[in-house]
């Protein structure tokens, strides 16, 4: 009985601890998958500069719901979001702090907003992910994966929960109309869930073929030996830069700031290249995946997009679920 | 004068502990910027996809109060009546579906069923299933497979209570087995039915875990989704989560008070009624081979399935290769611990929380029950009444509620948003656990034994402390168990309330399904399971020792 309260005790002790802030101060970041890069971001800035950085992850969808239910009591430092337009709209409603990060002279051109709030210190695409047991080969254009030979056999990230998956249906649809996707709904293409979701009902062979599937995670996947492979078809994606912005709320603003500035660090790159995802800066070498002037993309009116996408995303679920 | 405080203090904290957050729900329905307006809330509730929701949450409802019902009550007939009651390691079996999370056994069932799935894996012709289950009578059937136990149990208690010689003198008068069953326990067993059915109607629409992750699969919305969609995801509309909460809120009192008034009406007291009552005869060969397979069908199906899929899943290497030999690693129990510290975390997290929680509330409980039979008999009745809401009310409702009224109070109590809003919460949910087992063990205690203490001399305190104390210790210890190993594995209020950074259990196990490595996720399942079955064989072997 005694011991059992002991150990009862040290256990509360030890979780209290655990709790406590570092005596350098706390930075609080929101940042969407993937969760080994973000972990890895932040025990590195941690090792580095002695402050404390606290993450909430999740998708680009919770992160969004999160700020706006703490709006009484901010909590948050620093916002990284998956889509460019969600940051697009961030700014717009006045949150966004400006600033002029160090090590960003070779940013890559477009990636930092012209106020200087948005830091696009990486970037994904979306692709075609296909499973290769079931299609050996795969080149099809989006339009051409509306023909009957992969009737039921697509599926789509759902774009209210991925950013990625979002910024391109606004970015295809502004450049193309509705035609496609109406034609791929017709065909029986399903929303399984987020992201990794998605992917893994391609990798499972639940279906054969995954439209608009964030790139970054098939690369580690197919580099873990899954059944996987990916292209991007040639009319075109969108390359979508992860916007990093600092709040103006942010309870601890100058550690916020550092924290921007590590993330165009060399050390934070070169872990953003090795999560298979494309670094902020020209001046960084990757070999693991298709670089940046190899993707084929689509023109892209941001400021247009962001006015559609919320729309278009909830178009997408309903033409799926019918 | 000493017990009025007391007693006083109590009604105090429970109100602010349970009440009040209760309260802030309805303020954020029925009241818009300060001004009592009912208007927002009908139109939320009259918005055609809520009201549709409204509709299927009933049907789904009732639909498994009758499969439950199918499957229980043939059960329930078998462990009381026939042989099989000898069996007590049944006892034991039937409790592995209460020890699995409803969120876990239905993503086993989803990795099992889904296309190209482990089924399919196994027996490729069976693949037409898939569709079917993919649909509201999957997710009807494993709502049922969850229930079933708690209606099992329920009626079992009461056949045992139906002595045998009634049976014999319907046998003695020429009645056949099929109209002793109609004629007479059908109508002495209609009350105790009707409260079981009424139990598991309750439970269904106050369950998140299924619905979570095999409603939202195939896109079914029952209440405790929608709940949680308002409140978690972008636009957040605490309005319109705290409206559906209200309705949901009316349901169940509804029923509470239908149940109560049927209690009331139908309980029979019957004449040689005692334990031992029951005489049990030698079956013949055929009911009782038949007996045996319905057995081992519901435990193929509740039991076997769910946790053969998530073992599977948790020991393959790469999903898309599947079940196939070579393809099994241990590498994803060796990821849970050591890829991050996330795995790590969220045991600790999850022990410290189940650990705080279940102390704490065994203190409050103890305290609120001491309290409450102090008390005089009305005083008493509010206490006990008091503290059993949570019971009684689905848990998304209570955190919502906790959620509302401490972001409302954050600079008083500045706790939303930390680890001690989560152990606020777990307490008040589980504290009608400790009341219950407490409660019950002071009815076995005869005053007498009290009043001898208090003659041979001894003081108040010294009697609670030499006399109550040892002998309620026991519900005390049952009661901390039950809470610890439900607060372990519970997903609804850290889905809703979780501080940044801090994973539960529950959450990593959701987040690595949803958005990570389901083999991880799944290794983690399996851990739980072991974890919840290990501990409460543990603290069974403690709470039998303290008898002797």
């Amino acid at each position: 009985m005694k011991k059992a309260l002991i150990f009862m005790l040290a256990l509360f002790v030890a979780v209290s601890v655990a709790f406590a802030a570092s005596d350098k101060g706390i930075v609080t970041v929101y940042m969407p998958s993937p969760a080994g890069l973000a972990n890895k971001l932040a025990a590195d800035f941690e090792a580095k500069t002695g402050i404390e950085v606290r993450t909430f992850q999740g998708t680009t969808g919770e992160i969004l719901a999160r700020l706006e239910t703490e709006k009484a009591n901010p909590v948050a430092d620093v916002v990284i979001l998956a889509s460019w337009s969600d940051g697009l709209s961030m700014k717009n409603s006045g949150q966004l702090e400006s600033y002029v990060p160090a090590n960003t002279e070779n940013a890559v051109p477009g990636w930092i907003d012209e106020d200087s709030t948005l830091f696009g210190y990486s970037a994904s695409a979306v692709g075609v992910i296909y499973n290769t047991l079931i299609y050996p080969e795969l080149d099809a254009d989006w339009a051409d994966l509306a023909d009957s030979a992969y009737r039921n056999d697509i599926a789509i990230p759902d774009p209210e929960l991925s950013g990625a998956c979002k910024d391109f249906v606004s970015g295809y649809v502004n450049a193309f109309g509705w035609d496609t996707f109406e034609a791929l709904a017709e065909n029986g293409m399903t929303v399984p869930g987020a992201n990794k979701a998605a992917l893994e009902a391609v990798t499972t062979g639940e279906v054969g073929v995954l439209i608009a599937g964030v790139d970054y995670n098939a690369y580690s996947s197919i580099k873990s030996g899954e059944p996987l492979a990916i292209y991007y078809p040639e009319s075109g994606t969108v390359v979508n830069p992860r916007p990093a912005m600092i709040m103006k709320t942010a309870p601890d603003m100058d550690n916020a700031k550092a924290f921007v500035d590590y993330l165009y660090s060399d050390d934070a790159q070169k872990m953003v290249t090795d999560a298979y995802l494309l670094p902020g800066r020209t001046d960084i070498e990757y070999t693991n995946r298709s670089t940046l002037a190899e993707i084929p993309q689509i023109e892209c009116d941001w400021d247009a997009m962001m006015a559609i996408s919320t729309d278009a995303a909830a178009r997408i679920n309903e033409l799926c679920a019918r | 004068m000493g017990k009025k405080i007391s007693s006083a203090i109590v009604i105090l904290l429970l109100v602010l502990l349970i009440i009040c957050p209760l309260l802030s729900i309805f303020r954020e329905a029925a009241f818009t910027e300060g001004r009592f307006n009912l208007s927002g809330a009908i139109a939320t509730i009259a918005e055609s996809e809520n009201a549709e929701m409204i509709a299927s949450s009933l049907l789904l409802g009732i639909l498994v109060v009758i499969v439950s019902s199918l499957i229980a009550l043939p059960l329930a007939y078998i462990f009381s009546r026939t042989e099989f009651a000898k069996y007590r390691f049944f006892d034991i079996i039937f409790m592995i579906p209460f020890m699995t999370p409803p969120y876990i056994a239905s993503m086993g069932w989803i990795l099992f069923m889904q296309k190209r799935g482990l089924m399919q894996q196994l027996f490729p012709s069976l693949a037409f299933i898939s569709d079917w289950f993919f649909s509201l009578g999957g997710l009807v059937l494993v709502m049922s497979f969850h229930v079933f136990p708690f209606m099992m149990t329920m009626m079992k208690n009461a056949m045992l209570s139906v002595p045998s010689s009634l049976d014999e003198a319907g046998a003695v008068l020429g009645a056949r087995f099929l109209l002793r069953i109609r004629k007479l326990f059908m109508p002495l067993l209609t009350g105790n039915y009707a409260i079981g059915a009424l139990l598991v109607f309750v439970k269904t629409i106050s369950e998140y875990g299924t619905p979570s992750t095999l409603g939202r699969r195939i896109g079914f919305e029952v209440f405790t989704t929608d709940i949680h969609r308002y409140a978690t995801v972008a636009p957040i509309e605490f309005g319109k989560s705290a409206s559906l909460a209200s309705v949901l809120i009316g349901i169940c009192i509804f029923i509470w008070l239908l149940q109560n008034y049927i209690t009331n009406r139908r309980s029979y007291s019957l004449v040689g009624s005692r334990p031992g009552s029951v005489r049990i005869g030698k079956m013949r060969r055929l009911p009782y081979i038949l007996c045996w397979i319905f057995i081992i069908l519901v435990i193929f199906f509740t039991m076997v399935i769910p946790l053969f899929s998530v073992t599977a899943s948790s020991l393959i290497k790469l999903r898309g290769y599947g079940l196939r030999a070579g393809n099994f690693t241990f590498d994803n129990y060796v990821k849970v611990f050591t890829e991050d510290k996330q795995g790590t975390g969220a045991l600790l997290v999850s022990i410290f929380l189940a650990v705080s929680s279940a102390t704490i509330a065994s203190v409050l409980g103890t305290l609120s029950v001491l309290a409450s039979r102090k008390a005089g008999k009305r005083t008493g009745r509010v206490i006990e009444g008091l503290s059993l809401i949570p019971e009684m009310l689905p848990s998304i409702v209570l955190v919502l509620g906790i959620m509302l009224f401490y972001n409302g109070i954050y600079r008083l109590v500045p706790i939303y948003g930390t680890i001690w809003i989560m152990v606020l919460s777990y307490v008040i949910l589980f504290l009608p656990y400790t009341v219950q087992y407490v409660t019950s063990s002071f009815s076995q205690i005869g005053s007498s034994l009290v009043a001898a203490g208090r003659i041979c001399g001894g003081s108040p305190s010294y009697v609670f402390i030499h006399v109550t104390f040892p002998l309620i210790f026991r519900g005390i210890l049952s009661g901390w168990m039950m809470t610890f190993i439900i607060a372990f594995r519970e997903l609804v209020t850290p889905s809703l309330i979780a501080p940044t950074n801090t994973l539960t259990v529950s959450t990593y196990i959701n987040r690595q399904f949803e958005q990570g490595s389901v083999g991880k996720g799944m290794a983690m399942a399996v851990i739980c399971i072991l974890f919840s079955t290990v501990s409460l064989l543990l603290l069974n072997k403690a709470v039998a020792m303290q008898k002797k």
